[in-house]
């Protein structure tokens, strides 16, 4: 079976790519757009397709001009499975697939894509949250050091007196402590930003 | 208001959108008690499955869209509606700079397309944005016109919108067809020349409309009318003049179209956005459609006053905003 995949993220085009190794037989090629004359020369059974990618009207219009086009090519749903689709549709994954190929060899294709685009998603996900938490403790870390420096505080006092802040306005602890820090900026004439 | 969070509608980057990114950020969504989430996406096809799958309550569409969607044709069956029409206009055909040249540019394609098949050349490729959309209807329309079979002696493509432009300098493509600002962006950069707008071919045609599921609709009569409200104020709006500035640096947003603000200030004087003969979804609008449908064999023999009475709903409307 030949795969194509198209996703304008290299990252996660590789990620599946990855994934799809063992489905045997199986030929994987990725592409960050649409080329007709690459396709032709591939010959996909299946296109793999980011839903985030343009090129997805494209590849629908081929199979709208099928009768001069030689290679019909047609949106796997499969419908004995209903939720399938739907739960494609929810990873961001869409499928063509090239008349006469069974759904039963197609849905690991599809499956191993979901899996793997829900993967990237939490990766990027983590990716975000830990610089956030990063930044996060390095502001309470200049806010407790203003705070023990301004107030004469040890760094078990400055911390306390920042998390009864954050407890008494409701917000994190870094946002509490960023706001310290653009409030002292501004107050030794600094830029807030 | 739908207790799992905001409402979720899709848009693609086109000066049409207006009506849905005016009622998000002038606040007609608000004044509705609407709480909203817009979500740019990057093809039709990607607005069509989400709306049928639910991860959109509703979308800016291609009118024929909520067509072929109902009909089944080009995906799974899934019964839309069309409760609004959201603009007419906008769609023309841009022929590359080295066809038009001096005079009819018309006949100076038709010509050469003749001479390429005398010449056992290939043909020429021309693009819509979709194959359910006036678009591709005025696309064909036109060529035929000029004598021509759009099936058999151009080759058509579709490609997206954003990207015309570029495949136009590059001769990837000899011409398209698509909604503002793309003509306006291929005129600005020096690659083609407008020869024919929609309002001079078929001024009447609806071109975008919001859609949502008949199933949802039916679950959500309450939420719809205030949509429906929402979008026919925020059109209104986007139709006077006084508000045109503050409406191209608004649309011109990098989270919405992302284009230059001459280009779709040039888009925005070819559109209709308000009045009773625009928003109103009428079924002879959606026979029509169909008649263009099946005039490009996309459709069969489909009873099209039963189809145009399911799938456009004047009667949302008017129980959203009055007769």
């Amino acid at each position: 079976m030949r795969v194509l995949i198209i996703d304008p993220d290299p990252a996660r085009a590789a990620l599946v790519a990855e994934g799809l190794d063992g489905i045997d037989p199986l030929k994987v090629r990725v592409a960050a757009v649409f080329d007709e004359i690459d396709v032709t020369a591939f010959q996909p059974d299946v296109v793999v397709v980011a839903s985030e990618s343009p090129d997805r009207d494209t590849l629908e219009s081929l199979r709208e001009a099928s009768a001069v086009n030689p290679r019909p090519v047609v949106m796997f749903v499969d419908r004995s499975e209903p939720g399938l689709a739907e739960e494609a549709v929810r990873a961001g994954v869409a499928a063509y697939v090239v008349d006469g190929l069974s759904a039963a060899r197609v849905r690991p294709v599809l499956e191993v894509a979901m899996s793997r685009f829900h993967l990237m998603h939490q990766l990027r996900a983590d990716l975000a949250k830990a610089k956030a938490d990063l930044a996060s403790r390095k502001s309470v870390e200049r806010a407790k050091a203003l705070l023990m420096k301004e107030r004469d505080l040890d760094e078990e006092a400055a911390y306390r007196l920042l998390r009864k802040l954050s407890m008494d306005t409701g917000r994190p602890l870094g946002a509490v402590a960023a706001d310290l820090l653009a409030f002292a900026g501004v107050l030794k004439g600094g830029d807030p930003t | 208001m739908s207790p799992s969070g905001p409402l979720q509608l899709g848009f693609i980057p086109l000066v049409d959108a207006a009506p849905l990114i005016v009622a998000q950020e002038k606040g007609f969504f608000a004044a509705e008690g609407l709480a909203v989430s817009l979500s740019r996406e990057g093809s039709w096809a990607t607005i069509r499955d989400k709306v049928a799958a639910g991860a959109l309550d509703g979308a800016h569409m291609l009118a024929p869209m909520v067509l072929a969607a109902s009909l089944g044709i080009g995906s799974e069956p899934k019964a839309m509606i069309a409760p609004i029409a959201l603009n007419r206009g906008g769609a023309a055909v841009t022929l590359s700079s080295r066809l038009t040249g001096d005079g009819d540019a018309g006949a100076g394609l038709s010509h050469l397309v003749r001479r390429r098949q005398e010449e056992g050349a290939s043909p020429l490729t021309l693009a819509a944005v979709y194959p359910f959309s006036i678009h591709n209807y005025l696309l064909r329309h036109w060529l035929a016109g000029l004598g021509l079979n759009p099936d058999v002696d151009v080759r058509l493509t579709v490609v997206p919108p954003p990207r015309t432009a570029a495949l136009l300098g590059e001769g990837v493509i000899e011409g398209f067809c698509a909604g503002a600002p793309w003509n306006a962006v291929a005129e600005a950069a020096g690659v083609g020349q407008t020869v024919v707008r929609v309002t001079e071919v078929w001024p009447e045609a609806p071109d975008k409309v919001l859609g949502v599921t008949e199933f949802w609709a039916a679950a959500n009569p309450a939420i719809l009318q205030s949509l429906i409200r929402a979008l026919a104020r925020a059109g209104a709006w986007a139709a006077d003049p006084h508000n045109q500035p503050e409406l191209v640096a608004l649309l011109a947003r990098p989270e919405f179209l992302d284009a230059a603000p001459e280009a779709i200030a040039a888009g925005l004087a070819e559109i209709s956005f308000d009045g009773a003969a625009v928003n109103p979804p009428r079924r002879e609008q959606a026979a029509w459609l169909l008649e263009q449908m099946a005039r490009w064999g996309q459709i069969g023999e489909v009873a099209i006053d039963k189809v145009a009475e399911r799938t456009w709903r004047p009667d949302l409307y008017t129980a959203a905003l009055g007769g």
